[in-house]
């Protein structure tokens, strides 16, 4: 398996480079029949989340007498008010980014020190210690969680932000080696050899010039990685128990058995817990399409 | 030992990084084996006791847990469930995926707006998709029954997540509709490597767009086909979150996994070695079917 750029894949690809432009490839009249296809599929797709959108702002009665599928009467911001004070949004949040903070740039690091080695100082057993970290991307969370809550609570970290840090950092470490070292390994050694010659140490040359030159892939999975330990959900689950301590999927759980009977406070409470993750995709889009491909595909 | 495979020896340290590569490595792979790999292995040892996950004590059962597995019908269960789970949520977003990747890979507007899209579901925490196809489920609320209301269809409207017959059916489609983004992009990108031209010839010697894709892009896809299973059939046994938060398994035990067995087993029945067991063997499961794409990346990048 070498990438998802098919190039040897192809037997008859020595007929390529006769033909005109790509252009003539589909014909003009295509295009709009496939563009009205393709954009009622697209809002089939997001009709869940406008649904939840339109739910959210209007008032509880209007929605019970008009049901779901209808335009609202009236419009109002009050469940989101509600919603903010009975969800508990406020700690909720403030945790999640407290751990965001302290898990995802750590993470990234100690994995570009990792993929460093891996890609560019020749370490011992490199084939093996890549298999082992690779491995991790197979291991379900629910296998660790019985030994991680043993240990945490050994060293009394269950209930706290603190405890979910090194299971964080380790279920993310497979992830983040394997799209850094892909990109490491194309860094040409030229200039790392140059910068040797010129009196500079392994850790100066990771820090001032692989680091700066890698600069979009770490931009890549510290988005991934942030985005992953927003949403991390079973960890969370099992070792936090008080609502001081809860982050955004649990306390977004609780939040839904108290407003079941409820859809519009619950849809405002929904949205005020996907609206960060929705607003950072929608101008990151670009670093989390490159970067999954790449992790994917060049590995 | 002759001086020639000393001085290979030599030869060899010496082309290896030594202590300064393990200085970068070593911060990363502790943090690795003490937070994943020694738990993922000491749940090896629980699954042999009885412990129930709350007293200091416990004995050592050896297979007992494995054997009770073999009579216990909710693992049986959980094991159906889980293998639809993969079946299904790997082939339907793959196959849709590929759809969605092939339509805007052609002449289509606003092909960076669909893109996001389509993805947008699978950057959502699963707890909030739980959350949100729970509320389109609603029966009395819900807009999915709303809308077969609307349209005449007073008959199909049903709780959907209430009932044995429909629930993991209902589960799974909140799972597609996460699900589809990942192999769009991916197939996205690959597409961008099959040269034009290929098209442009068969198109002059008559081929339909049918054969086209058939003999053209499918082919030309068989690297990303692979990546694209491999990491969507890892993905599948790693469920948990989104059966827990939408029916925990309910109702009764229609929609549980190993996952969430094994986790009910754990925490609400105190029974950790039983639960412990019961991940054990998923675990393989998914590792050993796992292996060979492990395997290729390892290759593809060692030195």
């Amino acid at each position: 398996m070498t990438s998802v750029v098919p190039t040897a894949a192809l037997p008859d690809a020595t007929i390529a480079g006769t033909g005109p432009a790509r252009s003539a490839r589909r014909k003009s009249t295509g295009g709009i029949g496939t563009t009205v296809v393709m954009t009622l599929v697209a809002l089939l797709w997001i009709s869940p989340l406008a649904l939840l959108v339109i739910t959210a702002v209007r008032p509880l009665a209007d929605f019970v007498s008009h049901g779901p599928l209808s335009w609202p009467e009236t419009f109002t911001l009050k469940n989101f008010a509600d919603a903010w004070g009975i969800g508990n949004f406020a700690t909720t949040y403030r945790n999640s980014a407290i751990l965001l903070i302290m898990k995802v740039p750590i993470g990234v690091f100690l994995s570009a020190m990792l993929a460093y080695a891996l890609a560019k100082l020749r370490i011992r057993f490199g084939a093996a210690i890549m298999y082992t970290v690779f491995l991790g991307l197979t291991i379900p969370i629910y296998i660790t969680i019985v030994p991680v809550f043993v240990m945490a609570r050994s060293i009394g970290l269950t209930d706290s932000l603190l405890g979910l840090v090194g299971p964080y950092l380790a279920f993310g470490i497979p992830f983040e080696v394997l799209v850094l070292q892909s990109f490491f390994r194309q860094l040409p050694d030229e200039i790392i050899e140059a910068a040797r010659i010129d009196g500079a140490g392994p850790w100066r040359i990771f820090l001032t010039i692989v680091l700066p030159l890698s600069a979009p892939a770490l931009v890549t999975v510290l988005i991934l990685d942030g985005v992953a330990t927003w949403n991390e959900f079973l960890f969370a689950l099992i070792l936090l128990n008080s609502n001081a301590h809860k982050t955004i999927p649990v306390g977004l759980l609780n939040f839904q058995g108290q407003f079941s009977n409820n859809s519009t406070g619950l849809a405002a409470g929904i949205l005020i817990a996907v609206v960060p993750i929705l607003i950072a995709y929608t101008f990151l889009q670009r670093w989390i399409v490159g970067g999954l491909t790449a992790g994917a595909s060049k590995g | 030992m002759s001086a020639a495979t000393h001085r290979a020896r030599r030869a060899r340290k010496a082309r290896h990084g030594g202590p300064v590569a393990w200085g970068f490595a070593l911060p990363a792979l502790i943090v690795y084996f003490v937070f994943l790999v020694y738990p993922a292995l000491s749940s090896l040892w629980f699954s042999l006791t009885d412990w129930d996950g709350l007293s200091a004590a416990y004995n050592v059962v050896g297979v007992d847990n494995y054997k009770n597995m073999a009579a216990d019908p909710v693992v049986r269960q959980a094991a159906i469930n889980n293998l639809i789970w993969a079946v299904v949520t790997v082939v339907v977003p793959v196959v849709l995926g590929l759809a969605l990747a092939v339509a805007l890979n052609g002449k289509v507007r606003g092909k960076p707006v669909l893109r996001l899209i389509f993805y947008t579901p699978a950057v959502l925490p699963l707890v909030s998709v739980a959350s949100i196809w729970g509320w389109l489920y609603n029966p009395q609320y819900g807009a999915i029954n709303a809308f077969l209301r609307a349209v005449g269809l007073d008959s199909l409207a049903q709780p959907w997540l209430g009932q044995d017959s429909t629930a993991l059916a209902a589960t799974m489609v909140a799972a597609i509709w996460l699900r589809i983004g990942f192999p769009m992009l991916l197939y996205l990108a690959a597409l961008q490597g099959i040269s034009p031209d290929l098209y442009e010839a068969a198109t002059v010697d008559g081929a339909s767009r049918w054969q086209q894709f058939w003999h053209i892009t499918m082919p030309g896809l068989r690297p990303a086909h692979y990546v694209v299973v491999a990491l969507s059939v890892i993905d599948s046994f790693k469920v948990f979150d989104l059966i827990y938060a939408m029916t925990y398994g309910g109702p009764g035990t229609a929609t549980q996994v190993m996952g969430t067995w094994m986790y009910f087993n754990v925490f609400q029945y105190n029974q950790a070695g039983y639960g412990t067991a019961i991940a054990v063997v998923i675990t393989v499961v998914a590792i050993v079917v796992s292996i060979p794409y492990v395997r290729s990346q390892t290759k593809e990048h060692a030195i």
